[in-house]
């Protein structure tokens, strides 16, 4: 049976939406897994969204799993296909030299001179604690320790820095 | 507003302490739950930003203990004229000498590492070898000098965040393919060593060592 346009539409809103809501997290694992500097994420990402489009419609979804379960196994699945890929070439081809997106770089730049200048604002015992605890990834009883605080303490430190971060940078 | 469960595997996600199980368990998570993938993303932001300028707090830190210099200076200045002032300076300085010459020094100093607040290790400091400089291309094998035998190290190779960990008894490490492939030239990465005994006790710990791989 043909679908009928009021359908087609339904389908193309719902892709849409699915393109919205799933491209930054896909965007995020794929980085994550493969380094945010790597040419190849954004090329990556958009044949994860078309592989799961294309899953969608042939029927492979069957909501068996919550569309977020689903979305993550394919993006798991191509980024350990990639991976295997990547290692093969890297064996004879060297390195293609990474090319940032101009507008995102300037974006990501300008969120983290917003917090560079949030943690400059911060008091000295939270950033004290932020540097020990992310910068020199010491873990919270260590952090306790140099600070001569319970690691109980260290936690509200790191909880209370974070807020405050939040809320000056509105994020 | 109740908090999510995950939320506090937020850290150990982006920091890579996570097991496999819990990774996977997460990012199935916040694939699912919006509220947990903002706040993660806020998260890397702010990490991201803290390692890459850790001069703003560095700086703060120091600043921090200045006025702490100060401040005893100032009260001391308040409480005591400068005669009075300069005559305990040279009381405080007799008695430190005094101290220095009747406390026996040990012959050989050994440097001490801070684990947990109730563990401290002595040992001796780990040489790294290569790569120690910046590298043309991205390093095929880590190289240190060795420390005895039945020693165990775990080398750990750092980018923004912990890249990848691993231990040896070798005093070398190739590098796996995996790995290699996500370092990029134009990137800074930094490495370090720990050595264990045989009872798995920490008996020394080299200095983290920046290297970047150039562009060609």
């Amino acid at each position: 049976m043909r679908d009928k346009p009021t359908d087609k539409i339904r389908i193309e809103e719902d892709i849409e939406e699915l393109m919205v809501r799933y491209r930054p997290i896909i965007t995020f694992r794929v980085r994550k897994a493969i380094g945010a500097q790597s040419t190849d994420c954004d090329d990556l990402v958009s044949e994860i969204l078309s592989q799961v489009m294309e899953k969608i419609k042939s029927g492979e979804f069957r909501g068996e799993s919550s569309l977020g379960t689903f979305v993550y196994t394919v993006t798991s699945r191509r980024i350990i296909d990639y991976i295997r890929e990547k290692t093969k070439v890297m064996k004879y081809a060297p390195e293609p030299q990474p090319f940032p997106d101009p507008q995102e770089t300037l974006e990501q730049r300008e969120m983290s001179e917003k917090v560079q200048e949030a943690l400059g604002k911060l008091k000295p015992k939270y950033q004290n604690v932020l540097y020990l605890y992310y910068y020199q990834e010491l873990s919270r009883d260590e952090v306790a320790s140099k600070m001569g605080i319970s690691p109980r303490k260290v936690s509200e430190l790191v909880n209370y820095a974070l807020k405050l971060l939040r809320k000056e940078i509105k994020l | 507003m109740r908090k999510c469960k995950f939320e506090d595997m937020i850290d150990g996600y982006l920091l890579n302490r996570l097991s496999e199980r819990d990774k996977e368990l997460f990012e199935e998570h916040y694939f699912n739950c919006p509220s947990c993938f903002e706040k993660l993303q806020a998260r890397d932001l702010i990490i991201n930003t803290i390692k890459n300028h850790s001069e703003v707090l560095v700086q703060e830190e120091v600043r921090s203990k200045v006025p702490v210099a100060a401040r005893v200076k100032h009260e001391l200045a308040a409480f005591l004229n400068p005669r009075q002032l300069a005559l305990a300076g040279i009381t405080a300085l007799i008695f430190v000498a005094v101290i220095i010459a009747v406390v026996p020094r040990p012959g050989n100093n050994i440097p001490a590492f801070i684990l947990t607040d109730t563990e401290t290790v002595r040992g001796s400091s780990i040489t790294l070898i290569s790569p120690v400089i910046d590298m043309s291309q991205v390093p095929s094998f880590f190289e240190w000098k060795k420390l005895g035998d039945h020693v165990e190290y775990q080398i750990s190779i750092f980018n923004h965040e912990l890249l990848w960990k691993t231990t040896t008894k070798e005093n070398r490490v190739t590098l796996p393919d995996e790995v290699r492939a996500k370092m990029l030239p134009g990137e800074k990465y930094s490495w370090q060593v720990k050595a264990f005994g045989p009872d798995g006790t920490l008996i020394a710990v080299s200095s983290r060592v920046q290297f970047l791989v150039s562009k060609q």
